[in-house]
């Protein structure tokens, strides 16, 4: 590959959780800084694998990754944290936090002697609920929140956190469409206003062709194709990789897929209308 | 110019949201101001009626047996002392353990310390020993040592199932105790009667009149526990999320998780040792405390410990009086007038904080 100084670099990665069981096989990709790529493929593929070997709570069997041109083991708990921000799959932790603490524990490790943080900690805290939407329900405890609205918290606490990398696992998931649109807005605007590289998590391959530059399409099978979205998602390569016949669209200059199961109405009809995509 | 103060005041109110160090102060102030008037009430009940006239008329200087002097400085203020000691022990390590194994059930006795000390004891009491180190009885060294020994085995196995793995840690910690507990209870089938009476005494937690020494050793222990652990406050605050979750906005959280423990796990011996097992307060103080003033552990710590040291004080004091000349085991009255008083607090609270979802 030429991208020789992506901020993210993997090289021929291969990980399994037992001996015997390989989840990754010798896979290699850059991302270049302020890029957005997505990691999709099917459910078992790896893709959470891959992240947690990409902010290093896994270790890989064999390959390297570095981040910013330096091994990721070579950096401390606290010096990664300066590098990348992690959003993982939602939860709720069993204390009732609220939004501003949560978020603010993005800075924890900018606090002073006495363990609390300084006005500019807070202005930073105060321009992530901003730009997440979120300093409306800022005292509230995360358990009253919608899913929709505590992803926009972790997100925030990704933003606060000043990093140029930000990994999010399956950011949309349990989302409805308009939450799963607008978080990958939110995600688009931090690439484009503050330079982000982001790396998110999905299975939603049509989020993945809109947001995002690159794909990297991971198959059960340990196959892995790294592009960008118009090269790698079509409706051979989907049906291969997820094992389901699509239908594939496009809208300008996006494509969309619609998965087409047995009995799904109208999927004779739509599998064998002519090549699929409709004619320009 | 609508927007900009729009914007001012959203900040303003954000700002208020936050725990800040002078509001921290203010309440830990209240706090100690609460708990010396509890310790000094507390030390004017009693069975005996003490004048504090005759306390400071007499000293120790007085010829005569001055008998509000003794009772008042070599029995009363010890036991007080003792009492707001260990219930700062218990209620600031409950604090801890629930926050390590974020699990709400936790408490110091959780990991296996209260059958460790158990077993210590009544392997003492057993032995016979009779000898006195820094003036406590074998009793109370088995116990320490019995307590420190478990909680260590329970870690060491906990981190053989993963090093993340709560509930490895919390299993260990079931199975041990289960263990030691069937240890204990076959050494109470063939121990003598009085030696099984002296273990059960001891046991259910009891505040002897302890000397100045061992008190203010134990609570210069407790103190620097409770302050150490508070400096442990945002890293705590974040392994709230889970370890991973932590590990990701910069906590070292091995180090964090090992500091918090041997701390917890210290204060909780040093409580045992001296004062035998006195459950509930180190369960429902942290949650009392939690529910009122919210999660933040920099705030929960020291206010967990004053508020354990008022409520153990006062549990005490009621034992004392309640059954007097008799004397009530105090972990009785903590468990009678903790439950309700917690159940009281969880149906008031829990439906604004939500927690228990």
């Amino acid at each position: 590959m030429a991208e020789m100084n992506g901020i993210i670099e993997v090289d021929n990665l291969t990980f399994g959780y037992t001996p015997r069981n390989t989840v990754l096989r010798d896979i290699s990709f850059a991302v270049m800084p302020g890029e957005f790529l997505a990691i999709a493929g099917p459910n078992g593929a790896g893709k959470t694998t891959l992240l947690n070997l990409l902010c290093r709570t896994l270790t890989p069997r064999s390959g390297t990754i570095r981040i910013d041109s330096a091994a990721v083991e070579s950096y401390g708990a606290e010096a990664l944290a300066e590098k990348m921000a992690v959003v993982r799959q939602e939860f709720v932790p069993i204390f009732g936090f609220s939004v501003i603490e949560t978020v603010m524990m993005a800075r924890t490790r900018h606090f002073g002697a006495m363990g609390f943080e300084s006005k500019a900690d807070r202005e930073i805290v105060n321009r992530a609920l901003d730009v997440t939407d979120t300093s409306r329900f800022a005292s509230r405890p995360l358990a009253s929140l919608s899913a929709g609205e505590r992803q926009r918290v972790f997100i925030a606490r990704a933003l606060a956190q000043d990093t140029a990398i930000l990994l999010l696992d399956e950011p949309t998931n349990f989302l409805d469409l308009k939450h799963q649109v607008a978080i990958f807005d939110l995600l688009k605007s931090a690439q484009l206003n503050e330079n982000k590289t982001l790396v998110a998590v999905t299975h939603d391959i049509n989020l993945a062709a809109q947001y995002c530059d690159r794909t990297l399409l991971l198959g059960t099978d340990g196959s892995c194709r790294h592009g960008q979205p118009g090269e790698i998602l079509s409706a051979e390569q989907i049906e291969k990789v997820f094992g389901v016949p699509v239908f594939a669209g496009q809208v300008g200059r996006g494509r969309f897929f619609i998965p087409l199961g047995k009995f799904a109405k109208d999927a004779e009809q739509i599998a064998n209308a002519p090549d699929g995509a409709p004619q320009q | 110019m609508p927007d900009a103060s729009d914007r001012s005041f959203l900040q303003i109110e954000q700002m208020a949201e936050l725990l800040t160090p002078n509001k921290l102060a203010v309440r830990i102030v209240l706090g100690l101001l609460v708990l010396g008037a509890v310790m000094f009430l507390c030390s004017l009940i009693g069975t005996e009626s003490v004048s504090l006239k005759a306390v400071f008329a007499g000293g120790a200087k007085a010829p005569a047996v001055n008998p509000d002097y003794e009772i008042f400085v070599r029995v009363r203020i010890p036991r007080i002392v003792l009492g707001a000691v260990v219930g700062a022990a218990l209620a600031s390590s409950g604090v801890v353990f629930q926050a390590l194994l974020r699990n709400p059930l936790a408490d110091p006795y959780i990991l296996g310390i209260s059958s460790g000390a158990g077993l210590g004891a009544m392997i003492a009491v057993i032995s016979g020993l009779s000898w006195t180190l820094f003036g406590r009885s074998p009793i109370a060294i088995f116990a320490f040592i019995g307590a420190l020994g478990t909680v260590w085995l329970v870690w060491l196995i906990g981190r053989l199932t993963g090093k993340f793995h709560l509930t490895g840690l919390l299993l260990a910690g079931v199975v041990v105790n289960a263990f030691f507990s069937a240890v204990i209870m076959f050494l109470t089938s063939v121990a003598k009667a009085e030696q099984v009476y002296a273990t059960m005494f001891w046991l259910m937690g009891n505040m002897m009149e302890e000397d100045f020494v061992v008190l203010w050793t134990a609570g210069g222990c407790i103190v620097a526990g409770t302050v150490g652990l508070f400096y442990l406050g945002p890293q705590l605050n974040a392994l709230s999320f889970g370890e991973e979750d932590a590990r990701s906005i910069g906590v070292n959280t091995g180090r964090t998780r090992a500091a918090a423990f041997a701390i917890a796990a210290f204060m909780t011996a040093v409580a045992v040792s001296i004062s035998g097992l006195i459950g509930f307060v180190g369960l429902i103080v942290p949650h009392g405390v939690r529910l009122v003033l919210g999660p933040d552990h920099r705030q929960l710590l020291p206010l967990s410990a004053i508020v354990g040291a008022i409520f153990l004080v006062a549990a005490d004091t009621i034992a004392r009086i309640v059954v007097a000349p008799a004397q009530l085991p105090v972990g009785v009255v903590t468990a009678i007038i903790g439950g309700p008083f917690f159940l009281l607090l969880l149906v008031r609270y829990s439906r604004s904080v939500g927690w228990l979802k």
